[in-house]
């Protein structure tokens, strides 16, 4: 039986931008519509400034929506508490942020967060974190090793959801490509609901799943 | 005759900045900010000098006037937060008020207005520094390291602990000139308390004394006052559903 674990009724939002110091109202997302299965994996491409990041933040709720509703397991995202909605939703950016510490100190934020019993060795094996980078000063590591590092943070809340915000867009081709295999390889392995958000075609491809594309505040199916 | 000397030493001394300072555009805001001075100096001489005459109460009144003040310009500071304005009245009121206690209660100070007033604005004025520098760098932090705030809320952190990095380094900085006044206490400069007993004819020790008793209290009002208004003005960054505030940019 087919479980929709994510679904978006109706959802608008608008945002303000500054143009020319004034605050100017722009219409973002526009009654949109979408359904997501459980363990399904769904990449939404569109252009710069098209909504994405601004969808994910919706459903992560870190943004308000306007109108529509957004439910998850058949509930009404904001009849959850914010903090442990986010705990189920997990989210990586498309910059990664380290916190202040070393990599096992980052890591063990997610843990004690959530109470987990995920062991940080077994969750740096994980994302691929070498153990003797455990120790190091999460600020002084590459983007590419930051980002895992914030893949595997979001993972110790053992999320049902991962939101991923352009996550390889600040990285190179080869780092990007490993982030991709590891993103792809815990899917199957968590069994993972995923959005991925992208602006790559070349990136849809490689990486499968339903494709859809955001335009005009509307999503659609994008046959590349 | 002194009072007018001095008066008019004053009086001198704010023309001639003035005119010095015309050239860099400030003149004008120099004299202005110098006549003000002078004019609310004379008004609370004037005050103290009423005050003397009445019950202690009316000198506590005129504690909670100068708390209110101190509060609204923290508060305008803050670029006039949610519930801002009765958390910096508060935060100033408790942390000076629990400082001037021990004064009275010791015996270090008889329980007198000419006593009350003067070491009671010294604690609310510099709580009010404190509070307005921590304020301004807290909420400037915030703004600067959104995208780690946000990295925290995205984890399902609660805003406080989303927030505490921020209000760290904004009680630190709001601390550090502080700080360094303690550090060079008596070797850079001599306080104000300790050059008006001196001037006064006070024995040294005795004035060295109660300056760094009042200035030790100085500090730990500063830190209570930032440390109240920091905590409880943190809500104010973000929604109820615990999101930064789109306004906070």
């Amino acid at each position: 039986m087919i479980h929709v674990h994510l679904e978006l009724k109706n959802v608008s939002k608008a945002v303000f931008r500054k143009v020319n110091n004034t605050r100017v109202r722009t219409q973002i997302l526009n009654s949109l519509d979408l359904k997501v299965n459980k363990g399904e994996l769904v990449s939404i491409m569109g252009a710069s400034g098209s909504g994405k990041s601004t969808l994910l933040r919706l459903i992560n709720r870190l943004s308000e929506i306007d109108s529509g509703t957004i439910l998850l397991n058949g509930n009404d995202i904001r009849s959850h508490v914010p903090m442990e909605l986010r705990r189920k939703i997990g989210m990586v950016f498309q910059v990664p942020v380290v916190f202040k510490g070393s990599v096992r100190d980052n890591l063990a934020f997610g843990i004690n967060l959530c109470g987990g019993n995920t062991g940080i060795e077994t969750l740096s094996r994980d994302v691929g974190i070498p153990e003797d980078l455990l120790d190091a000063d999460a600020g002084q590591l590459s983007i590419g090793e930051k980002q895992r590092v914030c893949i595997a943070r979001a993972l110790a809340n053992q999320p049902e959801i991962l939101l991923l915000d352009e996550p390889t867009s600040s990285l190179d081709a080869l780092s990007a490509e490993r982030i991709e295999k590891l993103l792809l390889g815990l899917q199957k392995k968590r069994d993972l609901t995923i959005l991925w958000v992208t602006h790559e075609k070349e990136q849809v491809e490689r990486i499968g799943g339903r494709r859809l594309i955001l335009r005009d505040g509307r999503l659609e199916d994008y046959n590349a | 005759m002194l009072e007018a000397l001095a008066l008019a030493l004053t009086v001198f001394l704010v023309i001639l900045s003035a005119a010095y300072a015309q050239r860099f555009g400030i003149g004008k805001e120099i004299l202005m900010a110098g006549t003000r001075a002078l004019v609310q100096i004379l008004i609370l001489a004037s005050i103290i000098l009423i005050l003397f005459e009445k019950p202690l109460f009316w000198s506590f009144l005129v504690l909670v006037a100068m708390a209110a003040i101190a509060g609204y310009t923290t508060y305008s500071r803050s670029g006039k937060l949610e519930m801002g304005f009765p958390v910096a009245i508060i935060s100033i009121a408790v942390a000076s008020l629990l400082l001037l206690i021990p004064f009275f209660l010791m015996g270090i100070f008889p329980l007198e207005a000419r006593y009350i007033v003067p070491t009671g604005s010294i604690l609310i004025g510099n709580a009010m520094n404190v509070s307005s520098l921590a304020i301004d760098r807290y909420k400037g932090e915030i703004q600067n390291r959104r995208s780690e705030v946000e990295a925290y809320l995205a984890l399902g952190a609660k805003p406080e602990l989303a927030a505490a990095a921020c209000l760290k380094q904004g009680i630190l900085s709001a601390l550090i000139p502080s700080i360094d006044n303690m550090k060079n206490l008596g070797i850079v400069w001599i306080p104000g308390v300790m050059t008006g007993m001196l001037l006064g004819g006070a024995d040294p020790m005795e004035a060295a004394s109660i300056q760094i008793a009042i200035f030790t209290s100085i500090f730990v009002a500063g830190m209570i006052a930032s440390s109240l208004v920091l905590h409880y003005s943190t809500d104010s960054f973000f929604t109820k559903a615990a999101q930064l505030r789109e306004d906070m940019e």
